[in-house]
């Protein structure tokens, strides 16, 4: 169903961005690439019940990846977005002997630790452009065609709609079911024979890929990235977006990232109005607050009001 | 170089006395209410930069430490009522969320207040620096480590020798049956968030002096005291103590030797392995697992 839903979601961006200004194609772009980072964290956080502060750095990888080998290999942001995702499963691979040994609190912290460590590692790592980054990545290309903002979008939401399909499976499969089991009690999972360890990492791992692809594509789309771009704000943006959403839910991920980025968008357009001194990121201010009134009212986020709503 | 690495050790001793202050309002809540509180660092920016700012407009150094200390309590305070009690219910991923929320909510809040500009706080007193074998301290860093002093004493004196503390002891052991006795557990978490906020409030106001205050400062002070409550093994106050002068010598050295940008990863990868060898912190006994 997902991915009917996603087809339909595709014609209709592919359609938008022709008479839409190329500001909001950019929105679209953004909103596709964060719904697929947030497709990953619900499928970690919202079917197997863990939690990850430090999203961000995957999405950092990614982009880093793609744009590393781009500027300084001269390799087609293709290749650089396989490389992207590639890279960040093996750092999720490697770091998930450490953080998945842990539960709740440990592990949220552990994840947040992690994504600032690796924050600080793109910081200080000169070879990677340090605290300036990288200017001037390449776009993609297909053939002679150098993509411009609508090719992008296209390309975000069809990796979205690619990456809904593929989770949406996933989550009807047994290894889904597998899932919820653990996040129902990890002790009575592997009971039932779940390999609870192995689930969590093959998840945590595929989060990372999603976030990776995302953050590649990103990267050749702006052009420039720096560490700012992969900081502890955006890590709870994602968590934002998921609870917004509806943390275990896959189309809830793309209504999380819709939301939180129209949002950031109307606070940045009004906020100046009533405070002509608000600057840097004041629409934390509001995420936070919102973040705790959806977890108080709306537990199970917005698509999770309308599923309760159909059953009854 | 070994002078300037006892140099960097006093340093160190100073932001550690900072990190155990962050620390034991972590452990406080944390015992108390079973709930990690990723917004305490921000307590520590609301007393920093409320003094800063007070004192900036005029007000004497001391009076405007003292009013900081009581907003960063009514901050607390604020916090549990509105945020934390009304979740009760839910369960801890949810309220790690909620206190996340609260983090970015006061980080925000700081920049509408305050602005992005760094504050500055005049030191509480003259003086001239204390030289140690040669290392030097300001005369701030002593007012830094008086409050160690008296806040671990206060807390000490409060939990061994008064009956309320005794019974704050008992509802940690033990929360039903302390409820049971008519401890009221829903108070005490009431006041330990006011007590951890005034105690990281008062690290915030003795530090501004000499790192100066800005709205971002709380996400790495409350880090900082985080990792320093963990090395403790998160339930112990003298752990925290500990925890946070161990971690601000390491940090601090390290920063010397690699480059101040390092201070932060090398907190973070203690971090990490000291939740992986040793979760029950530096001084933490080991518990048989089930």
């Amino acid at each position: 169903m997902h991915g009917r839903i996603g087809l339909v979601l595709l014609v209709a961006v592919a359609a938008a961005v022709w008479v839409l200004p190329s500001y909001y194609t950019g929105l679209l772009t953004q909103i596709g690439l964060y719904a697929l980072v947030t497709i990953g964290l619900n499928l970690f956080m919202g079917y197997a019940g863990q939690v990850s502060l430090g999203q961000a750095a995957f999405f950092g990888i990614g982009a880093y990846a793609s744009a590393a080998l781009a500027v300084k290999l001269h390799v087609t942001p293709w290749a650089g977005m396989l490389a992207g995702a590639l890279l960040a499963a093996f750092v999720a691979y490697v770091l998930s002997f450490v953080a998945l040994r842990l539960r709740e609190n440990l592990l949220a912290l552990a994840t947040l630790a992690l994504g600032i460590v690796i924050n600080v590692v793109f910081n200080q790592w000169e070879f990677i452009g340090g605290s300036s980054g990288f200017k001037d990545i390449p776009g993609f290309t297909l053939g002679a065609y150098t993509f411009d903002q609508r090719a992008y979008a296209v390309l975000a939401w069809a990796l979205l709609v690619l990456g809904l399909w593929f989770a949406g499976n996933l989550v009807r499969s047994s290894f889904g079911r597998s899932l919820v089991a653990i996040s129902a009690g990890e002790l009575g999972a592997q009971a039932l024979g779940v390999d609870a360890e192995r689930l969590k990492r093959q998840t945590f791992v595929l989060s990372a890929v999603y976030a990776g692809v995302a953050g590649a594509v990103y990267a050749s789309q702006q052009s420039y990235i720096d560490p700012s771009s992969f900081d502890f704000l955006l890590s709870v943006n994602f968590v934002l977006m998921s609870v917004i959403g509806g943390i275990r839910s896959l189309s809830g991920a793309v209504v999380g990232a819709a939301a939180v980025v129209a949002l950031k968008q109307m606070l940045q357009a009004t906020v100046p109005l009533v405070l002509p001194g608000a600057r840097g990121d004041f629409q934390s201010f509001f995420f936070g607050i919102i973040l705790i009134a959806m977890l108080i009212y709306l537990p199970r986020g917005i698509t999770g009001r309308f599923a309760e709503a159909r059953r009854a | 170089m070994m002078a300037s690495v006892w140099q960097y050790i006093l340093a160190g001793v100073v932001v550690g006395a900072i990190y155990a202050l962050i620390a034991a309002g972590f452990v406080l809540i944390y015992q108390v209410t079973g709930l990690i509180n990723f917004a305490q660092g921000e307590f520590a920016m609301i007393g920093a930069m409320t003094a800063a700012s007070l004192a900036g407009a005029g007000m004497p150094t001391l009076a405007a430490a003292g009013i900081a200390v009581v907003a960063a309590a009514v901050t607390g305070a604020l916090c549990y009522l509105l945020a934390i009690r009304p979740a009760r219910a839910a369960t801890g991923v949810t309220l790690i969320f909620i206190t996340l929320g609260l983090d970015v909510a006061l980080r925000g809040l700081g920049l509408f207040v305050w602005g992005t500009n760094p504050l500055s706080l005049n030191a509480f007193s003259g003086g001239t620096a204390v030289t140690i074998f040669g290392g030097v301290l300001p005369p701030q860093a002593l007012w830094v480590l008086l409050t160690d002093v008296l806040v671990f004493g206060a807390l000490y004196l409060f939990f061994r020798h008064t009956y309320t503390g005794t019974a704050v002891r008992a509802a940690v052991a033990n929360p039903p049956i302390a409820s049971t006795f008519g401890i009221p557990l829903r108070t005490f978490a009431f006041w330990s968030f006011v007590v951890a906020a005034a105690i990281g409030g008062l690290g915030g106001v003795v530090i501004a002096p000499i790192t100066s205050a800005t709205f971002d400062m709380g996400l790495t002070f409350g880090l900082a005291g985080f990792v320093a409550a963990v090395l403790g093994g998160l339930e112990s106050l003298p752990g925290a103590l500990v925890g946070g002068f161990v971690l601000g010598i390491i940090v601090k050295v390290a920063g010397g030797l690699l480059s101040t940008g390092w201070e932060d990863g090398v907190g973070f990868f203690i971090l990490v392995l000291v939740l992986v060898l040793r979760p029950q912190g530096l001084l933490g006994r080991a518990v048989r697992r089930a």
